[in-house]
């Protein structure tokens, strides 16, 4: 149990922590942005306005425009030549169809234009394939040819993952990382600087009930700040769990013991503000990208994959990741359990090898 | 009775241009202060006032000598000698965003007691301010408040490191008024101060430190005998800060 001193200190740090309005709000907005930016555009890709001039009225030029309005890539948009050009040039519509007025069947070949914008090269290499399929298939119905090949698109798992729900994991990894390392290594920095250490250990405590009460009441930040991206992703953006929760939260604990370690480590070898600042950024914006917690870490070189795995947010990431998106039990990750408990080791050798608490006045 | 009894205290430190050298900061300091006592260290900047107090207040290892406070070896217990004395700092900085109120009542709990704060802010003159943060106050409201803080747990020795330096004369005399009162019921009180009024006027036994050694101690009055007697006649019974406080009031100006 808590003795008074350390309890007393935990409710102390998490009301400092609930009375930082701003920092609660801007420690949340980020994740909750990129998020909602991804959920809401989840699944549907934007389509692309294209501009058509029909000048023809025949079955044929209105076949092409069913087939083209619906495809789900493209939106429609029929007015006039001289309205539509001067759109494309604009920039207001990347690319414009016409069709002749001579577009019927019995003419042999037949010319449709397209207007493009030159500058936008990659974009019209995606196009132009795409508007040739509908042109191939519409000629097909025609002349009652039938297409040899078909390709299907067919997910091999057998449920619906979306990008939101391969990021969430990732995302609440990365601000538990975060919120772990700046309850930890900063707040020691700070306290140190301003002569705030010092003062506690006037009082009887000793250093171990100040490491509980940080160690704590960072938990129950983190615990509270996660839950609501997580209720967040789960309700309001229909993301996917399929794993356990409390197997998640068991990593997710796991993991806030880790960075609370690695970040009075960084404390500890930073004696100043600004170079703690430094130390973490150095240690954080590598994993950023290094961890998989945005792309799969399979799209990384291969030469740093090993290197990228044994990561501190790796580890996390992908325990939180085969909980959540694969529905493994936590047997099956016990090779991040193993790298956790190395990482959390390592914390606590450096930081207590380097933090000298008789020197707490600086 | 001595209540501080230190003998030949010495702390080390590595030189920080050449790691072959050490450098005494105190430099066998033997100290006996009584039970009821003010006692007053002085000493130019790097004396070591502060070390010599941050050593017998358990903040920092002791290499050499022994120190023992109300009998208790501040070595071996430090933190039984932590839980009877009280502490003022050099720097008095709080958690932000907490009110006087709820500081003294994170101070009672770090000593695992529930004090009124309401009764130790007025002790202090501090009773209007329960509500506000301690970046909001004056310097001299500053230094009450920490002396608020250092009586939490109602300590037999009060230690306060350079309490008035930074004040003006007005908060400077109301904190002179305090230490006063505080040694009146009982409790035994050393500091350390740049200021020689000071010494002279809150002191009953003054320690002159200078080079990490002790190199004068006795009553402010025989000091003046035995180092300055010219000037002791030269003295007019006043002074230029009693001028200054004459003309501008005793009211202060927080």
């Amino acid at each position: 149990m808590l003795n008074k001193p350390q309890a007393y200190l935990t409710k102390v740090f998490i009301q400092i922590f609930l009375r930082n309005k701003q920092y609660i709000i801007f420690s949340l907005i980020l994740p909750l942005l990129i998020l909602g930016i991804v959920g809401l555009n989840d699944g549907d890709t934007d389509p692309i306005d294209i501009g058509l001039v029909n000048n023809s009225e025949s079955n044929l030029s209105q076949e092409l425009i069913e087939q083209l309005t619906s495809n789900k890539l493209f939106n429609v948009i029929q007015d006039s030549e001289d309205k539509l050009r001067t759109d494309l040039i604009n920039g207001d519509l990347m690319i414009m169809l016409i069709i002749p007025k001579g577009m019927n069947i019995d003419e042999d070949n037949i010319d449709i234009k397209l207007l493009v914008d030159k500058s936008q090269t990659q974009f019209i290499q995606t196009m132009e394939p795409i508007l040739n399929q509908s042109l191939l298939s519409i000629e097909r119905k025609i002349t009652g040819n039938i297409p040899m090949f078909e390709l299907v698109v067919e997910d091999i798992k057998s449920r619906t993952l979306t990008y939101i729900d391969f990021l969430l994991p990732g995302i609440m990894a990365f601000m538990l990382m975060n919120l772990s390392i700046a309850g930890s290594g900063f707040n020691v920095v700070e306290f140190r600087r301003r002569g705030i250490l010092k003062r506690l250990f006037v009082t009887p405590i000793k250093p171990i009930d100040f490491v509980i009460a940080i160690v704590l009441a960072r938990m129950v930040i983190v615990l509270g700040q996660l839950s609501i991206i997580f209720s967040f992703a789960l309700f309001i953006l229909d993301a996917n769990m399929v794993g356990n929760i409390f197997n998640l939260y068991f990593v997710i604990v796991l993991g806030v013991l880790m960075f609370l370690t690695l970040g009075f480590s960084l404390g500890s070898l930073a004696k100043t503000q600004e170079s703690v600042g430094v130390m973490a950024t150095i240690f954080i914006y590598p994993q950023l990208v290094l961890s998989g917690v945005f792309f799969p870490l399979e799209s990384l070189p291969v030469f740093i994959q090993p290197f990228a795995e044994i990561l501190p947010l790796t580890l996390v990431a992908d325990a939180m990741r085969s909980i959540a998106n694969d529905g493994l039990q936590l047997v099956d990750v016990y090779l991040n359990f193993i790298g956790i408990a190395i990482w959390i080791v390592i914390g606590m050798l450096v930081s207590t090898k380097l933090f000298v608490w008789k020197e707490v006045a600086g | 009775m001595s209540i501080i009894k230190a003998n030949n205290l010495v702390k080390t430190y590595q030189d920080s241009t050449d790691s072959n050298k050490y450098i005494k900061a105190v430099d066998g300091v033997s100290l006996s202060i009584n039970a009821g006592e003010i006692y007053g260290i002085l000493g130019p900047n790097g004396a070591g006032k502060t070390t010599t107090l941050e050593m017998l207040e358990g903040l920092k290892d002791i290499d050499e000598g022994t120190a023992l406070i109300n009998s208790i070896n501040v070595s071996i217990n430090p933190y039984q000698v932590k839980q009877v004395i009280g502490v003022q700092l050099q720097a008095n900085e709080y958690f932000d965003n907490m009110s006087l109120y709820e500081l003294l009542n994170l101070f009672s709990a770090l000593y695992s007691l529930s004090n009124d704060p309401m009764e130790l802010l007025n002790k202090v003159n501090l009773g209007d301010k329960a509500n506000a943060k301690a970046n909001e106050l004056s310097g001299g409201q500053k230094q009450r408040f920490s002396i608020a803080c250092a009586l939490v747990n109602n300590p037999l020795v009060l230690f306060l490191d350079e309490p008035t330096t930074g004040l003006d004369p007005q908060a400077k005399r109301s904190l002179w008024d305090l230490v006063l009162d505080l040694n009146k019921i009982g409790m035994t009180i050393v500091l350390t101060t740049h200021n020689m009024e000071e010494a002279q006027i809150l002191c009953q036994r003054i320690a002159i430190m200078d080079y990490g050694k002790i190199i004068a101690e006795d009553t402010p009055q025989n000091l003046i005998l035995q180092y300055a007697p010219d000037k002791q006649r030269e003295v007019i019974s006043g002074n230029m800060e009693d001028v200054f406080i004459a003309l501008t009031g005793h009211g202060l100006r927080d």
